[in-house]
């Protein structure tokens, strides 16, 4: 887990897209249940470098970042949903029992 | 794009507002369509404190009914401190589109004020700033007022006690917590803080009840019973929200003990908890498992 906090991932947006990166912004904007990150909870992806922020680590995060990917592509901004519900008791380190929404983004100047 | 004024925030711009904001200390919100018309998703405008005190939108949806909205929802939410778990919020208007926004509020860093340079101010210190506040420690000893002994604070102030918080920024984010290394001090600083023109959300003083007691008590005799000094009580008023003696009852001992403690009361303070422990209040085997016991 990375301890970047919402201005940090600010701060990376400004100097990343000043940069000319092509990235997505992903923020969480409504949860329920058990989930690792909270609403406003943010991760920039700029592919091929590392991720600022997270969502949640392992839980759902994939499927973010694929959408990410995705929404850099197209320029369309996408509503991921996450659904983490099954699996309550796995083993996995991500456990977490919620569902959330998660706004992806492109940025650009 | 027509009039600038006329238009919503474009993410960078948004983003530039949020880093200014952050830069001058104030609360700011941003609003984000997430369901609308394809020309605003994604698209900001923001609420931010104008010169001279109100709340104003920067940016806009290009109708009046959705700003008015947008600035009601963002002024809501600032003056919130807890985030919520529904992020998303239905703006309607008259005149315009019904849309779905994402909102999000940003509070500056608060500030955690040390009085008192001693022991427990040292891993309040490091725990403080650890939690994201600016720690600004302030003593009349140079030698403990020191960056060796507090290398994590924002500020290191040698003051007077007797005008303690002449040359501390105090504003509505600032917690002061009052540990100097004598009573006399704390009372002093005490007395000061309770006439400073902005209250600080927290107030705290360390002491045992027979301490705290002789301080309320030589406040009354000095303040209040003196004519006109205190004459709209706002003093007296103010004693009755100081945190003293301070802290959560966790049983602390140690200087870090008793500094997680009143940071723990200080969280409760500034996100609005209970203190309580979660599990009394869940309850979950009593509330989900008594019943197929019983059968």
């Amino acid at each position: 887990m990375n301890s970047h906090n919402d201005y940090d991932v600010y701060q990376a947006i400004a100097d990343k897209v000043r940069g000319g990166r092509a990235i997505a912004l992903a923020t969480i904007v409504s949860a329920k249940g058990s989930v690792p990150r909270g609403v406003g909870a943010k991760m920039l992806v700029d592919p091929g470098e590392e991720l600022v922020g997270t969502v949640g680590g392992g839980c759902g995060e994939g499927e973010v970042i694929e959408a990410a990917y995705e929404v850099i592509k197209t320029g369309e901004p996408q509503m991921v949903r996450v659904d983490l519900t099954e699996d309550l008791l796995s083993l996995s380190p991500a456990v977490c029992g919620g569902t959330m929404e998660v706004f992806v983004e492109a940025i650009s100047e | 794009m027509t009039d600038a004024k006329n238009a919503p925030l474009t993410p960078m711009e948004a983003t530039a507002e949020v880093l200014d904001a952050q830069e001058a200390r104030q609360p700011i919100a941003l609003i984000v369509p997430v369901s609308a018309p394809p020309e605003l998703v994604g698209k900001r405008v923001v609420v931010r404190q104008a010169k001279g005190g109100a709340k104003g939108l920067v940016g806009s949806f290009g109708d009046a009914g959705l700003d008015e909205a947008a600035l009601a929802l963002g002024t809501k939410r600032l003056g919130e401190r807890r985030t919520s778990k529904e992020g998303v919020h239905e703006l309607k208007s008259a005149t315009g589109p019904t849309i779905q926004v994402y909102v999000e509020a940003h509070h500056p860093h608060p500030d955690l004020v040390i009085v008192g340079a001693g022991h427990i101010a040292q891993p309040m210190c490091s725990v403080g700033a650890a939690m994201g506040f600016r720690v600004i420690v302030v003593d009349d000893r140079p030698d403990f007022a020191t960056r060796e002994r507090f290398p994590e604070a924002d500020q290191i102030l040698k003051v007077d006690f007797r005008n303690p918080f002449a040359d501390v920024p105090m504003h509505s984010t600032s917690h002061v917590v009052l540990v100097t290394r004598g009573h006399k001090y704390d009372y002093e600083c005490l007395r000061h803080l309770l006439q400073t023109d902005v209250e600080p959300p927290y107030v705290g003083m360390i002491g045992s009840r027979r301490r705290v007691r002789a301080a309320f008590s030589q406040l009354q005799k000095e303040v209040w019973e003196k004519d006109g000094v205190d004459t709209e009580g706002t003093a007296r008023d103010r004693l009755t929200r100081v945190r003293a003696p301070v802290g959560l009852d966790i049983g602390a001992e140690t200087p870090i003990e008793i500094a997680v403690a009143v940071l723990a009361e200080i969280i409760l303070q500034w996100r609005g908890g209970t203190g309580a422990p979660l599990m009394d209040q869940e309850r979950i085997l009593d509330r989900f498992f008594k019943d197929t016991e019983d059968k």
